[in-house]
């Protein structure tokens, strides 16, 4: 296959992959994993520090960032204002303007606000960020965030965390038709057949966090979740069949060795 | 003054390193915010702290 990179704000990827560090049960098992996966972009979470029992946990050192670029995340910000404060302390501790932003009033569903999304978008973009913002998977909404500066847009599959796979394919399609930035499909994917299916619709690239780090083997689960979207990639490219009510016969219909007088069930 | 959303006691003189210090916390690994200034971990200036600052201290963990 010819190389077939993702662009992304500026920069070219090979991997469609994106891949994130949470709940990992230790550093060496998601080093190994991120390795399996072989995403180059990779989320981390900005917290405060624990002032009770201040030392350092490391995640930095466990990863190679010479290899990796690092896309910190506003996960746990309820508001527009919460955001854009995690997102400039992101800035501050991780040196890159790349923000996957997320705002996320919902604690039941962890489904993001559009409204406060938008407003921190507009602002961070102006701000010099690149901005990759979470959202439902709304046409309207990410062609605003588009014109707002954002550099893709992250509709989600289903619920983050919830390993449900891609409910409203529809939708996506949508969001996807006419984009003008690229659409990488967030949260919820459990499996890679979810990931294949993202990719074929034209989803540029997925990312996956909770279906790797929860598999019971998440190496496997990550090599699994490469095959998965190269598999959609390539079919996407190759371009699928037109979908039929009725069958068609792969065999050729006459010159059947019939019997005389068969009795046809119908 | 508030750090990390708690009160915290702000004597005369305190400045930013003082603080951190104070709070056994290493700058290199962290970011810090005094209002609406954010500096990263290795620029953290020595500068004066005031009564009704709002500092926070972060640091990255695994997320997604």
């Amino acid at each position: 296959m010819q190389a077939d990179p993702f662009h992304l704000g500026g920069r070219p990827f090979t991997s469609r992959l994106l891949a994130g560090t949470g709940k990992f049960r230790d550093f060496g098992l998601m080093r190994e994993a991120l390795a399996a996966s072989g995403a180059q972009i990779i989320t981390v979470a900005i917290r405060r520090v624990d002032l009770k029992a201040p030392g350092h946990d490391g995640l930095l050192d466990a990863l190679d960032w010479d290899r990796l670029h690092l896309l910190p995340n506003t996960a746990g910000c309820r508001t527009a204002a919460e955001a854009v404060r995690v997102a400039r302390l992101a800035r501050a501790a991780t040196g890159t303007t790349w923000i996957k932003l997320e705002v996320i009033p919902d604690a039941r569903y962890l489904l993001p606000d559009p409204v406060g999304t938008l407003a921190a978008a507009e602002e961070l973009a102006a701000d010099g960020f690149t901005v990759l913002p979470y959202v439902q998977p709304d046409a309207v909404l990410a062609r605003a965030l588009e014109r707002a500066g954002c550099a893709a847009v992250m509709p989600l599959a289903s619920p983050i965390g919830s390993g449900r796979g891609l409910r409203t394919p529809d939708l996506l399609t949508t969001v996807l038709d006419g984009a003008g930035v690229p659409i990488i499909v967030d949260a919820g994917l459990g499996v890679p057949s979810d990931a294949a299916q993202a990719l074929e619709l034209g989803a540029d690239a997925v990312l996956v966090n909770t279906a790797i780090a929860e598999a019971r083997d998440p190496v496997g689960m990550a090599h699994a979740f490469a095959l998965g979207v190269q598999a959609g990639r390539a079919a996407f490219l190759a371009g699928r069949m037109a979908a039929r009510t009725h069958a068609s016969p792969s065999s050729p219909v006459p010159g059947v060795p019939r019997l005389p007088d068969p009795e046809v069930p119908v | 003054m508030i750090v990390n959303g708690e009160p915290h006691p702000s004597t005369p003189g305190l400045t930013l390193w003082a603080l951190l210090r104070d709070l056994n916390v290493d700058p290199a690994r962290v970011a810090v915010a005094v209002n609406d200034d954010f500096y990263p971990g290795a620029r953290v200036p020595d500068r004066a702290l005031k009564d009704g600052d709002v500092i926070e201290i972060v640091r990255i963990l695994g997320g997604g």
